[in-house]
């Protein structure tokens, strides 16, 4: 570190006697510009050029095992074509839609309320607190290995619990109709604590004066609630919501090491068909189109959030 | 605050508000009160009330939050026999079998290949990002809005946006199972991370002692490394431990750009589920190996941590 910023000290010092004549005020204007190139730079290396290397690979049938089809660009819309009917492929977003909208709604209502009720301040609960944030820090993969533990019933306390209670639950994660919930509810319970301390830290900071004032003017506990306390915390649900939402789509170690996609393609959701398309059948170009339209539709949903629910919104 | 409601809290008195209130029962306690103003005793009774719920509801959430990653702590240390016992044992004879296994095996060169990639790719952020961060906070960078919006971009797209590119683009270049391979991917994320984060702590810092020592004839650098650095420190750190904590844990890129001798602690931990059978004994080990730093290192930045996880989206 102390290297490279001696380099980069002398960097600005011979800038700076080229610019001996110039006045301060530029010669801190360049010093701005240095400190913010290497930043610049590196990151449009690493995030621009392999964006644009996305979309060329997506105009192109490539094919891992047959390597003369990486430049072959003489039918480049060929990969959406297929795209379209694809019935794999819209699968895959109907399941991503059903996973996006449970998780994210589950952990907004479900924060949501959990915060309004442990709203109250005293040293346990600052101490939980901490406690409440190892679901979201824990590594994605531990986090999904702790639910294949759950839900495998040799080893499981839960389906021995359930059934030691008198109702046998069968194997979540292999039923067709289960395993979506399932991954919904281990989702569930790693975001839960974010929304939830996201919309704590809000009403913690939220002025009092409103909410006596709707009280004293005889709103009920729920008017309050709905017309003063929900308003106060739209942008913070909103951001929440947004990043949730966002991360549903990235979702990826728990259905990995949970479901596999499956059974079938039950729990295939779209970031994980494009990863199958990749890498277990090798067809990066076709995989690179799915990809760059999950972009587009994650830009486009997050655009449209901003602007329509969120104006006014402290976002950036 | 309307007139109206102004005049009605001055004339219930400050006997029946008295400013510590909310400090004590906060928000919900007052939302949840009766339309009209309360007499005193009636709102300490809610609040004990309310204060019970919460602490009641608190317990609940320890439980849950706790008790499945406590349970596979709890497997790492049972013997084979323990693990799979019906009813599940909860007083077992520990016993350190699995530790060792996992010691004698390809587990701890992936441990030091995530420990060397992370540290790597953090001090490669902090060293190219900081600066730029500085550069965003004081020098009135008319881009500033492009630019982060540019980050947020990045912070929205799916992994496999940059994996499949960077796939195709290592494979030429020799970095496919390779470190360094991985310490460039990693950047993807946390310069964004750092430049955003450090603005924020940037922004912190008070202004007024930079202006003071250019006045005084200081460069901007040495501005930087004598003020505005140590002013930051306590969110250097933060910043710090959170890209090595976001690179840590990552899954899905090591999970694609190696194979088998850079191979990260994640992706070794997955490499038992696959191909050595179900011991569900190592897995819990290495698992518990895996999620133990991150423990600790949450730990330390509990206080910055909602912030980190949503570097991008929120001012300050």
């Amino acid at each position: 570190m102390r290297v490279a910023a001696s380099a980069a000290k002398r960097v600005v010092a011979d800038a700076r006697r080229d610019a001996a004549a110039l006045p301060a005020a530029v010669r801190r204007q360049l010093a701005w510009k240095l400190c913010l190139l290497p930043s610049l730079a590196v990151l449009g290396a690493v995030t621009v050029a392999p964006a644009v290397y996305l979309l060329v690979t997506s105009l192109t049938p490539l094919d891992l095992t047959r390597p003369d089809t990486a430049r072959d660009f003489t039918r480049p819309l060929v990969n959406y074509r297929l795209l379209l009917d694809d019935d794999r492929f819209w699968n895959s977003v109907w399941v991503q839609i059903k996973l996006s909208a449970a998780t994210v709604g589950l952990q907004l209502a479900g924060g949501f309320a959990l915060a309004l009720l442990l709203n109250v301040r005293s040293g346990f609960l600052e101490a939980c607190r901490t406690v409440f944030l190892i679901p979201m820090v824990l590594p994605p993969i531990v986090v999904a290995i702790l639910w294949k533990v759950l839900y495998t019933p040799d080893i499981s306390p839960v389906h021995w619990a359930f059934a030691a209670a008198g109702f046998p639950i069968p194997a979540l994660i292999t039923d067709p109709n289960l395993a979506l919930p399932a991954i919904v509810i281990a989702d569930v319970w790693e975001w839960l604590p974010f929304t939830m301390l996201m919309v704590l830290a809000a009403l913690q900071m939220m002025p009092d004066e409103p909410v006596e004032a709707a009280r004293i003017d005889g709103a009920s506990a729920w008017q309050v609630t709905r017309h003063v306390v929900v308003p106060y915390l739209r942008p913070t649900l909103l951001v929440a919501g947004l990043f949730r939402l966002i991360d549903s789509i990235k979702a990826f170690p728990l259905i990995f090491v949970l479901t596999d996609g499956g059974p079938g393609t039950v729990t295939e959701v779209t970031n994980y068909y494009a990863f199958r398309q990749a890498f277990n059948f090798s067809y990066l170009g076709f995989s690179s189109a799915i990809t760059v339209v999950m972009v587009a539709a994650v830009f486009a949903l997050s655009w449209w959030l901003i602007r329509v629910i969120g104006a006014g919104a402290d976002i950036e | 605050m309307s007139e109206r409601s102004r005049s009605a809290t001055g004339s219930t008195g400050a006997s029946a508000h008295p400013p510590g209130r909310s400090e004590r029962w906060g928000a919900w306690g007052a939302i949840s009160g009766p339309p009209t103003p309360p007499s005193r005793r009636p709102a300490a009774r809610r609040g004990r009330r309310q204060r019970f719920l919460a602490h009641l509801l608190a317990v609940v959430l320890l439980l849950l939050v706790s008790a499945p990653f406590l349970w596979l702590l709890g497997m790492s240390l049972k013997s084979n026999a323990d693990i799979f016992a019906m009813p599940p044992r909860l007083l077992f004879r520990p016993t350190a079998e699995h530790y060792v296994a996992v010691w004698h095996s390809e587990f701890p060169r992936a441990l030091w290949n995530s420990t060397v990639v992370s540290v790597l790719t953090t001090g490669l952020a902090m060293l190219i990002g900081v600066p730029g961060a500085f550069a965003l906070s004081r020098g009135g960078v008319r881009a500033t809005g492009r630019i982060s919006l540019w980050i947020l971009a990045t912070r929205m797209a799916p992994p496999i946006a940059f994996t499949l590119p960077f796939f195709l683009i290592y494979r030429h270049v020799g970095l496919l199972d390779t470190r360094t391979g991985l310490v460039l991917i990693y950047l993807t994320f946390n310069l964004s991370l750092v430049v955003w984060m450090m603005r924020s702590f940037f922004d912190a810092t008070a202004r007024s002692l930079d202006e003071a020592a250019w006045i005084d004839g200081a460069g901007i650098w040495d501005t930087f490394l004598r003020i505005n650095l140590p002013l930051a420190a306590p969110g250097l750190a933060a910043t710090a431990v959170f890209c090595f904590l976001f690179s840590w844990n990552d899954f899905f890129f090591a999970l694609i750009l190696t194979r088998t001798r850079a191979v990260t602690a994640p992706v070794a931990v997955v490499n038992f589920l696959n191909y050595e059978g179900w011991e569900w004994g190592k897995i819990a080990a290495a698992g518990t190996m895996v999620m133990l730093p991150v423990l600790v290192f949450s730990v330390l930045v509990r206080r910055y941590l909602v912030r980190g996880l949503t570097a991008g989206a929120i001012k300050g």
